[in-house]
């Protein structure tokens, strides 16, 4: 059982891909997605190649035992909770929206299409892909 | 010849029992649910996100998490808990790049996602290949890992442990489906987190609630071992630390059980919020896990580092009847039997995760859209699903009891996270990201990343200890962990048999996926909003 086709619709993929809205979100996902996966990924190398290469440095206690390297670390916990929930926050005010709205666009196309078929009277060609 | 059962601790296994009976209880209730192969591999699509966050972290935290890296700070301090920042860290990379674009895609496996635009039978052979080696090694970890801790928790046999754990993890998958397996995860994330605040509540008041006087009871207690707050106690190549930090990030979002979670929800939106309700669970499960390691060191001292056994796994449970008034007394043989429940708990709740995507790999992949060319009937799909199930399961406990008590559980999971970042991981980021990747490019990525993995393990000083027992016998290679060359030849070799082959006509498949993915237009949605197919007339299914 392969994935469905989106069922009996005929989606034009790459007309929903041309779409301002689809190239919209695209743009703006990246404008996130990119730079937040370089900056978590140096960040937690960084904190990785610290650890094997400073290890004198990461031991400096700054108050009683309490290390450089265990600061840096909960900084980890702190940067992973709140570029998680910054990202779902996005997602939903930002992304979401143009999701839709590049949906609302091929349901337009899909309606258009049937309306062009109903209008013809002839059905025979709809399940082709 | 000794009794199978000497000396059983009888609150563990009161409390084990309790732990069996909800979980089979559920499994009953799910099992008359499961109709469909949606409910058997995704649950029907009907888990929430904050369910699935609970499910997420139940999967995803085996025993070697929580009693393991315990273990690992009670030894080494800081080095320790090197490695549950890498575990945390990995969801920022499943999030961004995987879980959303996943939902939107795929149906119950990794490779529903790559044959959507590749050819569908080498495809879905590749992704199977590298499904099945993730969740082999990992298994066989889980279940070697799971005797050593039953025997020594509860007093049980090593063999009989394991036969238990496959047992009610076999009973979970083949009846309840991801319906059981989701609950039963669920249910675990909920004991493992209470387990681990309740401990963590004990040790700071023995502190007075002040973490820098824990630090430093801790650190008056190193005794002239390998505790230290500072790095360089476990890890001493600095090289093979980065190697495994990059699998860790990395493979995550190549395990095939996490990934398949994401099946499971209604919509993009809640696999999202799904990874933010795991990623809340897990982080502060780490620092909590944390808090355990530095009291176990704190209170139990050097001179508990043999009771701790081997790995101090030991260190937390031996930390938790110290905390309920030691040894003999009735608070500490309590707790120390509900954090046995807690670790028994665990490690169902992850290998029955593992079960049902290997199953899926078996099932879906080779056997429905390979062997059958999905003409098979759904019926046939899901009866074959449970026996890959019991077949996979009990390979898995033929090899536990086997390989016995000796087969390393570290090298197997590390060999899992490479496999998993070395080969999943490539293929499906380019299937999702690269217009010209072709089936050629995703056959060879799969293969060259699991099997360099798998090579460069075999040659590691792991394997071939050498004379000095410092370096390995080849003395060129002395990595433990070969992310650092695996993965980049995951992605070179997706990248140079894409170039290489004369393979076309995969972009256009690449406009469909591409939309899909981002936008979640066409994506499988949940039976009980779409009872029959899309049909004219219907909306389109959408999943934003």
């Amino acid at each position: 059982m392969s994935v469905p086709a989106g069922g009996q619709l005929r989606i034009d993929w790459e007309a929903v891909e041309r779409a301002p809205e689809f190239q919209e979100l695209v743009k703006r996902r990246k404008r996130f997605v990119v730079p937040a996966t370089i900056f978590f990924l140096v960040w937690y190398l960084g904190f990785i190649v610290l650890a094997g290469y400073a290890p004198g440095f990461m031991g400096e206690s700054i108050y009683q035992g309490f290390t450089v390297g265990y600061l840096i670390a909960l900084t980890q916990f702190v940067m992973v909770w709140w570029l998680a929930a910054w990202y779902i926050r996005k997602s939903d005010r930002e992304f979401d929206p143009l999701r839709a709205a590049a949906a609302a666009q091929a349901q337009r196309d899909v309606d258009q299409q049937r309306a062009d078929h109903a209008s013809r009277f002839q059905t025979g060609e709809e399940g082709a892909r | 010849m000794t009794p199978v059962f000497a000396e059983v601790n009888v609150e563990a296994v009161v409390i084990f029992g309790l732990v069996v009976a909800i979980t089979l209880g559920i499994t009953y209730w799910a099992s008359k649910r499961v109709r469909s192969a949606t409910d058997f591999w995704a649950a029907g699509r009907g888990i929430s996100g904050p369910q699935n966050g609970f499910a997420i972290a139940g999967d995803y935290m085996s025993a070697a998490s929580f009693l393991g890296i315990a273990g690992l700070i009670f030894l080494y301090g800081f080095d320790g808990f090197l490695y549950s920042v890498g575990f945390l860290v990995a969801f920022l990379t499943v999030l961004f790049l995987l879980a959303e674009r996943m939902r939107n895609a795929g149906k119950f496996t990794i490779a529903d996602v790559l044959s959507f635009r590749l050819r569908e039978r080498p495809a879905r052979v590749a992704a199977a290949t590298g499904t099945l080696a993730v969740a082999a090694f990992y298994l066989i970890a889980q279940m070697v890992g799971a005797g050593a801790l039953i025997q020594a928790l509860v007093g049980i046999d090593y063999n009989l442990a394991i036969l238990l754990t496959g047992l009610f993890m076999l009973t979970y998958v083949v009846f309840g489906g991801m319906i059981a397996t989701t609950w039963v995860q669920i249910i675990k994330a909920v004991m493992l987190m209470a387990g681990a605040i309740g401990l963590s509540i004990l040790v700071m008041n023995r502190v007075g609630w002040n973490p820098v006087e824990l630090f430093n009871r801790a650190e008056e207690q190193a005794g002239g071992g390998s505790f230290s707050l500072a790095p360089g106690a476990l890890y001493t190549n600095p090289i093979d630390t980065v190697s495994l930090g990059l699998a860790l990030v990395l493979g995550t979002a190549g395990l095939p059980h996490i990934l398949m979670r994401f099946f499971t929800v209604p919509t993009a939106k809640a696999a999202r919020s799904s990874v933010l309700w795991a990623v809340v669970l897990i982080g502060a499960f780490y620092i909590m896990t944390t808090a355990l390691g530095f009291g176990a060191r704190a209170f139990l001292g050097e001179g508990g580092v043999e009771a701790a056994g081997a790995g101090a796994n030991l260190a937390a449970p031996n930390l938790a009847q110290f905390l309920g008034g030691g040894a003999g007394s009735f608070g500490g043989d309590a707790l120390l039997a509900i954090i046995a429940a807690i670790a028994f708990a665990t490690i169902l709740a992850v290998v029955a995760g593992l079960v049902i995507s290997a199953s899926g790999a078996v099932a879906h992949d080779l056997w429905s859209n390979v062997v059958r060319k999905g003409k098979d009937s759904e019926h046939e799909e899901v009866l074959v699903a449970r026996i890959a199930a019991v077949a996979i399961g009990l390979i898995a406990i033929a090899i536990a009891v086997g390989g016995g008590k000796d087969l390393n559980v570290s090298f197997m999971v590390g060999l899992a996270f490479a496999v998993a970042a070395s080969a999943n991981f490539p293929a499906l980021v380019l299937a999702l990201g690269w217009q010209r990747f072709n089936t050629v490019g995703a056959v060879t990525g799969v293969l060259v990343g699991t099997f360099s993995s798998i090579f460069l393990v075999l040659i590691s000083p792991k394997v071939w200890p050498g004379p000095d027992s410092e370096g390995g016998l080849f003395s060129f290679y002395d990595l433990a962990n070969p992310g650092i060359i695996s993965i980049p030849l995951g992605f070179i070799a997706c990248w140079a048999g894409t170039m290489l082959s004369k393979e076309r006509g995969n972009e256009r498949s690449f406009h469909e996926l591409y939309v899909r993915s981002e936008t979640g237009l066409g994506a499988e949605v949940a039976p009980a909003a779409s009872p029959v197919p899309a049909q004219e007339g219907t909306r389109i299914p959408t999943s934003a």
